[in-house]
């Protein structure tokens, strides 16, 4: 079977990264997780080509590691917005207004639990598991950064000055 | 209280996130004084303290490392920083705040142990700590404390920060040993034990982000030192989570067996805005609801087993009087669902029966019929499934249900949920 | 083989108060199934490592809290089982209320209905009544073609993985995984891409439910409608032991029949979709007898005496010597046996041959190893890949030496240097060494030199057909007599004897069987173009049947009783599965009838056991194979 080569269709240092991860670890297929963070950390999501791209440089088949993809759940296979914002709602969340508050941002955004918005800005996901900042509830975790003790107001605060701070196009 | 602190002892330092600013307040002179005692000596120290593991099992620390086979190499470390129990921050407020009290640790067991890999295998969602652990672990590396010839002695030791990628069940730990060979984050068949097959089929530890945090003073102090700053049964101290309707929720370390959950909450400031105190869940998401006659058990493992319930990974979600026990455990029940991990079919098809079931429930539209039934599901799943997951998933639900059946059963065709409705109308 | 050292202790254990004696290490369902209690099971598998998560085989143990898996608990001395308890009673039930929250409702289409391990389970452990108010299904895809043989039901699918772990652990290919978690989990292929193996067809066999199907067999046939024959599979000479399935006198599946000592209950694809080739229509059904120069039909008695009245005439113009036999390697081993005599002894002709090409330089050493022996082989050398080519099956059985033993596999090409390839051995042990039978001479020299360098070595040769071994062993040659015995004088080859014929040398021609190793040659056309006689006994239409002058109609290899003799010399019997369209006599019993007209007896009845022991008598290495024992040759040559 001949098989198209994607390898050149990732940054150099992606695939640089991958190929030192593979180097590290004892086995090579433990490089799996990490590689696949590489991709998204570069396409933002994990197309089915780049799944194929990690199978040959760690010598296993894609299947295995699509099995493995879609087993975790911060793997994206398509596109997500600039920006994901992970509502808690787990116990202690709960307890103190999470429900409104992922509510509020529904109705903020325009967008239902585990939409992204029409600019591309925000995925929004309600359905999470707890975030470990439960001493901040309610809480919301912006790509890598939580943001706690939060109401509508804040967040919507917190969301507007992430929107503001990106980069436009000119029109 | 001003009870001596193990874990949280240097709180306040300037630069403990760095190399430096640690060395300042006595890092790494553990592991100096690790690596001249030698192994042997280390484990009989942690043995000891009577160290138990504080990632949930509470299983004693010195006891799981004897399990390695002698003479059997490569051995591994895997330090088990996927903490996700619904209610418990306490490890990554340690990473946070103290990640080379942590890195210690985990050098002092490598050495201990005589690996020369060890893992931390840190939860996805955890990205910022695990960026912060990557830049301690560059530094720690650049002080000779780990890599090639650790302190100029003959001893190998690769610090490696591994992140998950979403998935509460790769707390367990062969599901974690999975995920850290690239695959599917499932439980393993046991026998064998990680001990002695474990990562890439090689005798292998896990242990919990706060247990090893504890290695430092240990070592330092001794091991007898650490255990009576608890009780005989409860030695030690340990990191509690308090969080839910509390005046300030936070993390405090409490000497264990001498303190009570009535003192957890006074350190949390007490039921927030002046409300009564309804129900508490110890231990996690995981654990067993207690009741307000509860209050006055000590933080003792035994004592609380006792009461119904366990320590866990030292959470505590308090519950005031408006709170749904119902809705509550719906929530618990949703997110179950959610991790099942698809293995075994009590869990996944259990899980899913369960949850759709309380979602009847809370929404007031499920039968008293329906109420007997979420018993008999919960009794298919308990002990039947292939890890804890599936049992845990049942706690929650059958603890509140014999605690609160009332709440329960004025649910059943009820068209919505009684309880919120009617704190609705008080407010 | 158990030596010494792996012979240990029993352990005693009880199970529902039946006490039973088991190897230590034994699984615990294992121990069940020694005791005669049934254990439901999807997940465990008797192939597959036991991964315990369907816990439909939960029991108590007693002495433990919770109820274990029988499928991954292993016994310990004084193990006290119970399986029959309102425990597990109830859990059964539960569990199976658990599988059937998410399963469809469509039995009544399902190809798997009547044989599914979910429906039978249900009605004997099951809950008999939906009580919940969830109504709601999770759903899935149906009808995923995965392949142009296997379609993929995922809302039937139960997640016991047995065709992941098939993949993981039987063929390696791995072209099956899970995906997704919890209650979304599903199998499928990568991006659904088709499936590549050639060993697909075990899939829906190992599929405890309707999630995995034959396309071949979708909507053909309810399995109560089925009559089951075991048989042996006519693909190739492994001799893969299958059941045949048939439905109204016509073969609807092929499906396995466990035997460990030769297929561990896989089946090639080749051979278990090959069957149509023996539904076709295009059959040799009356007896027909060219009469004044035309073909006609005619009686069977009328057949058989014109034919043996050719052949005398024949031999009488001309000597016996006139006349070329010619037989097939998918005739049995009595069909075979008799021929021989028929040609040797009755019509006096050393002209008789199974195939076109000679074969010459054969003996009982190049198949001294068993298939199964070549789990005990400490290196494994493998020469080109003709040997996985005829018989596929053999891929596994080389994948579970190297994958689950640990053995060396070396695979050379078929020019090869013996010297170097030694080299590469272990420095002890035993080596088996597969080939071709075409490669049998580098084979054997291989062995002479492993030999020579202090190695115990022995060779397994692939045959090319269900019964090519049968058919050498009983001396279905020009050059050698039943069980290797050498003649005075050799015959003609296949080949050669049809050049003869051409030449005017042969004047008569008794060709029995298919004739499918003849039948593409233009030379075989030539020949009975140009012979005075020609009969003919054949199941299909072709060249050799509109030639005939004399036409009998033969049966297939389903059709028939008999036993074939695989490539490691294993003798197994063939069995009627299913009844030719005409009522006429076997073709056993068509060669009785013809060495009586041509005045001979046979001296036993023309059935398939009598004829055995008559060839029994004649190659003692058969003596008492019948049931499934390899020919026990003495060594030596």
């Amino acid at each position: 079977m001949v098989e198209a080569d994607h390898t050149d269709a990732l940054n150099p240092a992606t695939l640089a990264r991958i190929r030192q991860m593979r180097d590290l670890y004892p086995s090579p297929r433990s490089a799996v997780l990490p590689a696949l963070w590489a991709i998204q950390d570069e396409l933002a999501y994990l197309p089915a080509w780049s799944l194929e791209v990690v199978a040959t440089e760690l010598g296993l088949l894609a299947g295995d590691v699509e099995a493995v993809s879609s087993f975790y759940s911060m793997y994206f296979n398509h596109q997500p917005g600039r920006h994901q914002i992970q509502v808690c709602r787990n116990v202690s969340c709960g307890l103190r207004g999470s429900d409104e508050l992922l509510r509020h941002l529904e109705n903020w955004l325009g967008v239902e639990d585990g939409g992204t918005t029409t600019d591309g800005a925000f995925t929004l996901e309600g359905t999470v598991e707890c975030l470990g900042a439960c001493g901040g509830a309610p809480m919301m975790q912006v790509d890598r950064f939580s943001y706690e003790n939060l109401n509508p107001e804040r967040a919507e605060e917190v969301l507007t000055k992430i929107r503001n701070s990106e980069p436009r196009d000119l029109d | 209280m001003d009870d001596e602190k193990v874990l949280t002892r240097h709180l306040g330092a300037p630069g403990l996130t760095t190399v430096g600013g640690y060395e300042k307040v006595g890092g790494y002179q553990g592991l100096r004084k690790a690596i001249q005692m030698g192994p042997e000596a280390i484990v009989a120290e942690v043995k000891a303290s009577g160290l138990r593991g504080r990632g949930g099992a509470a299983f004693p620390t010195g006891t799981k490392w004897g399990f390695l086979p002698k003479d059997v190499f490569p051995r591994y470390l895997c330090v088990n920083a996927d903490e996700s129990e619904p209610g418990c921050f306490k490890d990554r407020v340690l990473m946070e705040e103290f990640p080379h009290q942590l890195l210690e640790g985990v050098l002092i067991a490598a050495y201990a142990l005589q690996v020369t890999h060890a893992f931390i295998y840190i939860r996805g969602e955890y990205r910022f700590q695990r960026e912060l652990l990557e830049r301690a672990a560059k530094e720690a590396y650049r002080a000779g404390y780990a890599g090639k010839g650790v302190l100029g002695t003959k001893w190998d030791c690769e610090l490696i920060v591994h992140g998950g990628a979403g998935a509460y069940i790769c707390g367990e730990e062969t599901a974690l040993l999975n995920s850290l060979e690239g695959r599917r984050g499932q439980p393993r068949l046991k026998p064998p034990f990680p001990a002695v097959k474990g990562l890439y089929g090689q005798p292998t530890v896990v242990n919990n982000v706060e247990t090893l945090s504890n290695l430092p003073y240990i070592v330092t102090e001794g091991g007898a030192r650490y255990a009576a700053l608890g009780t005989e049964a409860s030695p030690g101290t340990r990191l509690f989570c308090v969080s839910g309707h509390v005046e300030r929720p936070g993390t405090f370390e409490v000497p264990m067996g001498k303190t009570t959950f009535r003192d957890l909450l006074e350190l949390a400031g007490g039921v927030w805005r002046g409300r009564q105190f309804k129900a508490m869940q110890p231990g996690g998401g995981s654990m067993q609801v207690l009741g307000p006659q509860h209050l006055d058990v000590p933080l003792d493992f035994k004592a609380v087993a006792e009461a119904g319930s366990s320590l866990g990974a030292g959470a505590l979600v308090v519950m005031d009087d408006s709170t749904c026990l119902v809705d509550v455990a719906s929530r618990l029940v949703d997110f179950y669902r959610h991790e099942s991990c698809g293995k075994c079919v009590p869990c996944r098809e259990g899980t899913y029966f369960e949850s759709e079931l309380m979602h009847r429930l809370e929404a007031g539209i499920a039968s008293r019929a329906e109420l007997a039934e979420l018993s008999d599901i919960c009794a298919n799943m308990e002990g039947r499934c292939f890890c804890p997951l599936g049992d845990t998933a049942t706690w929650f639900v059958m603890s509140a249900l014999r605690m609160f059946p009332e709440e329960f059963e004025s649910h059943c065709g009820a068209g919505r949920c009684p309880v919120r409705a009617g704190s609705e109308v008080a407010a | 083989m158990a030596d010494a050292s792996t012979v240990a202790e029993l352990v005693n254990i009880s199970v529902d108060g039946r006490p039973v004696e088991v190897p230590p290490g034994t699984l615990v369902w294992d121990a069940c199934e020694k005791a005669g209690i049934f254990v439901p099971v999807y997940c465990a598998h008797k192939k597959l490592e036991p991964v315990a998560v369907c816990r439909m085989c939960l029991v108590e143990v007693e002495g433990l809290p919770k109820l274990q898996p029988a499928c991954a608990t292993r016994v310990a001395p004084g193990m006290v089982v119970r399986t029959q308890t309102e425990q597990v009673r109830k859990f059964r039930d539960g569990n199976l209320e658990f599988l059937l929250l998410n399963h469809p409702l469509d039995c009544p289409v399902c190809d798997r209905g009547g044989e599914c391990d979910l429906q039978d389970f249900t009605q004997r452990y099951g809950p008999g009544r939906a009580r919940s108010s969830i109504t709601e299904k999770v759903h899935f895809d149906k009808a995923v073609k995965l392949s142009d043989k296997i379609m993929l039901d995922q809302e039937r699918c139960i997640l016991c993985w047995r065709c992941v772990r098939y993949y993981e652990e039987i063929t390696g290919e791995r072209e099956i995984v899970l995906q997704e978690r919890g209650v979304h989990t599903v199998v499928d292929s990568f991006e659904r891409q088709p499936l590549q193996s050639q060993f697909q067809g075990n899939l829906p066999e190992i599929c405890p439910v309707g999630a995995l199907t034959h396309r071949q067999y979708r909507f053909r046939a309810r399995p109560w409608d089925l009559r089951r024959t075991a048989s042996v599979c006519s693909h190739c000479s492994y001799g893969c032991n299958i059941f045949v399935d048939a439905r109204e006198e016509q073969i609807a599946r092929y499906a396995s029949n466990d035997n460990p000592e030769v297929d561990d209950s896989w089946l090639c694809d080749q051979g278990r979709y090959g069957f149509p080739e023996l539904n076709r229509p295009e059959r040799v059904i009356n007896p027909e007898a060219r009469v004044g120069g035309l073909r006609q039909a005619v009686s069977y008695q009328d057949a058989v005496a014109r034919a043996a009245g050719a052949l005398l005439r024949v031999r009488g113009d001309h000597g016996g010597t006139s006349v070329g036999v010619l037989g097939s390697p998918r005739m049995t081993n009595e069909e075979a046996f008799v021929l021989q005599w028929l040609a040797r002894e009755v019509i006096a002709t050393p002209h008789v041959d199974h195939r076109y090409e000679p074969l010459e330089g054969i003996s009982p050493e190049q198949f001294r190893l068993g298939i199964a022996e070549l789990e005990g082989c400490d290196a494994v050398v493998v020469i080109g890949d003709r040997p996985e080519r005829l018989s596929p099956v053999l891929t596994l059985r080389l994948y579970k030496v190297a994958n689950k033993l640990g053995r060396q596999i070396l695979r050379v090409p078929e020019t090869f240097s013996a010297a170097q390839v030694v080299k590469q051995l272990p420095a002890a042990g035993r080596i088996g060494i597969v080939a071709a039978q075409a490669d049998r001479a580098a084979a054997m020299g291989l062995r002479a030199k492993a030999g020579s360098a202090g190695r115990e070595a022995a060779v397994l040769t692939i045959t090319e057909a269900v019964n090519s071994r049968g058919c050498q062993d009983l001396g279905l040659l020009p050059n050698v007599g039943p069980g290797y015995r050498s003649l005075e004088h050799s015959g003609l080859f296949g080949r050669q004897l049809l050049e003869a014929a051409v030449a005017g040398q042969i004047k008569a021609l008794l060709v029995v069987g298919d004739g499918a190793d003849f039948e593409a040659e233009g030379l075989f056309h030539e020949a009975l173009a140009k012979v005075d006689v020609a009969v003919v006994v054949t199941a299909w239409q072709g060249v050799a049947s509109r030639a005939a002058t004399v036409l009998l109609p033969g049966r297939t290899i389903a059709e028939k009783a008999g036993t074939v003799t695989n490539t490691e010399g294993r003798v197994q019997r063939v069995r009627t599965a299913v009844e030719p369209k005409f009522t006429f006599p076997s073709d056993l019993r068509i060669l009785g009838d013809l060495a009586a007209g041509l005045g001979s007896d046979l001296g036993v009845q023309a059935l398939a056991a009598p004829v055995f022991e008559l060839l029994a008598a004649a190659v003692p290495a058969y003596r008492g194979c019948q049931a499934g024992l390899r020919a026990h040759w003495e060594p030596g040559s």
